[in-house]
């Protein structure tokens, strides 16, 4: 009886051991996992920079021994965050101040300003530059920043109404106005209808009349 | 208090209070009214809701149900040419006839070998690679009036175009680039200053291989010999006699191109360029090289 209770009682105690090992071995299992989901980057990435794909965002962490990830990582308290101490240039480089290629930086840089015309022998495209014997007219149309002449077709109502505009006009703008009308009469062999801003330094022709009028401005060397 | 002091002291009241902003101004009591929804004998008959049927129940018809009609969205036969559009490939045009008006204005330089940075940089033409747009379709628009020799690089080119071209001493390739690159391209200079290395090109899809590795087309990946070939071959069919750019005073820079890894010319992949201290980082790491080169 005395045996069977012994048998017994160590069967419980060989039980609770059992229970204990397992619980021990357990815990431990669990600081494994703990201690290396902390460091998951920094292992993913040790020595394997490589398999980086190309064009994403380079960490430019390479782990070395001794050095400290400067990743991301979240402690329960900001005091028993160590001190980061050893960082070291993770990558060798050499550095080169104003090297043979910099005149390739400088062709891809934008310009600080639109570049001014050299006079060619002939213009293909149909773009003529401005003349100086335009200056001695009582009236002057300038060029806008990109070199061409201020005249535009403005559509509106669905195309129901075309209309010419030619803008910063200085000078005597009735006198433009009058010598337009007479311009566009003759070459079309119809009245023009025109209308003058002189506030605004601009003015609207009713009808599509671009070419003519580009022609004409050319021909006076604006 | 005599009635007296009641304007000094609300005066003064005034100037201890705060001084009235947004903050501290509402409407006046009962300014607003409020719609209310009426209750009782004749204020609560029907709230805007109507009589009978789905409107006082409110169960709206399904989106497009016309009542028993046919319906609008299948009036209409489907169109399949849309398939597949927002996967397509786009390339913007630059007409030959726009590019000599660029040349002709000096907005691009011609002693140097031309690409889609230099381009963009004219102020001409624009392009978003983010909306699968892969750069310049160079067209035959003005291939008449074309007088320039230019080396320039292109996305796609017709027939006539790569004809207009050479027919004046000059050089045509076509080459691709993936968004990415295409971005940098854009705007250089944002890149240089996101102090990030220069990435290396992409390969062309399997669908462009044949067009990027055809000497007809010009492709980047061809056979240079091919390339000459063909050059005396498109010569022969549009009938004029090919310049010879070998023994062309600026054959050096007419035969300047770039490695089908690299983005831009003369910068090679794995470089940081600095702009503020005009300075270049070049790597040394091995490890850094064998993947910048591959």
């Amino acid at each position: 009886m005395t045996a069977g209770v012994r048998h017994n009682v160590s069967f419980e105690t060989n039980n609770i051991v059992l229970i204990a090992l397992v619980a021990i071995l357990y815990s431990l299992f669990k600081m494994a996992t703990v201690l290396r989901s902390q460091c998951a980057f920094a292992r993913l990435f040790a020595g394997k920079t490589v398999q980086i794909l190309n064009n994403s965002t380079d960490l430019g962490a390479k782990l070395g021994p001794g050095s400290q990830s400067v990743l991301s990582r979240k402690y329960s308290n900001y005091a028993h965050s160590p001190f980061v101490t050893k960082i070291k240039e993770q990558y060798d480089y050499e550095i080169v101040k104003k090297p043979a290629e910099w005149a390739f930086v400088e062709r891809l840089l934008p310009f600080e300003t639109i570049p001014a015309v050299s006079p060619k022998e002939s213009y293909p495209s149909g773009w003529i530059p401005p003349k100086e014997e335009a200056a001695n007219l009582p009236y002057f149309i300038a060029r806008t920043k990109n070199h061409e002449v201020p005249i535009y077709l403005e559509i509106t109502y669905r195309g129901m109404r075309k209309i010419t505009k030619i803008r910063k006009i200085e000078g005597d703008i009735w006198l433009l106005n009058d010598e337009i009308k007479s311009y566009l009469k003759e070459k079309n062999n119809r009245y023009v209808e025109t209308r003058v801003h002189e506030i605004g330094r601009f003015i609207e022709t009713k009808g599509d009349y671009v070419h003519d009028l580009m022609q004409w401005a050319y021909s006076k060397g604006f | 208090m005599g009635s007296r002091q009641i304007t000094e002291k609300s005066l003064s009241m005034l100037r201890s209070l705060p001084r009235i902003s947004l903050q501290n101004i509402r409407d006046n009591p009962n300014s607003k009214l409020k719609n209310k929804r009426g209750r009782a004998q004749h204020g609560g008959d029907k709230h805007g809701a109507g009589n009978k049927g789905s409107g006082q129940r409110q169960n709206f018809m399904r989106l497009g149900y016309e009542t028993g009609n046919n319906p609008f969205y299948l009036r209409i036969p489907q169109e399949h040419y849309y398939r597949g559009h927002h996967l397509r490939r786009e390339y913007p045009p630059l007409t030959l006839h726009e590019l000599q008006r660029i040349i002709d204005k000096d907005c691009v330089d011609t002693s140097k070998p031309i690409d889609i940075a230099s381009l963009i940089k004219s102020g001409f033409y624009n392009f978003q690679p983010d909306l699968k747009q892969f750069g310049i379709n160079l067209t035959d628009e003005g291939a008449d009036i074309f007088a320039a020799k230019i080396n320039i690089e292109v996305q796609w080119a017709s027939e006539q175009v790569i004809a207009a071209v050479e027919r004046n001493g000059g050089v045509i390739t076509t080459a691709y680039y993936d968004p990415h690159s295409l971005l940098l391209l854009k705007n250089p200079k944002k890149f240089f200053e996101s102090g990030q290395a220069i990435p290396r090109r992409m390969i062309p899809p399997s669908d462009l291989i044949e067009y990027y590795t055809s000497a007809k087309s010009r492709g980047y990946l061809a056979d240079p010999e091919e390339i000459s070939k063909e050059r005396l071959k498109l010569a022969q069919k549009y009938g004029y006699t090919l310049p010879d750019i070998e023994k062309d005073s600026d054959y050096k820079m007419m035969s300047e191109r770039k490695d089908p890894r690299q983005i831009f010319y003369g910068l090679e992949p794995g470089w940081v360029v600095n702009l503020k201290d005009e300075c270049i980082l070049k790597p040394k790491d091995q490890e850094l090289l064998s993947f910048f080169n591959s």
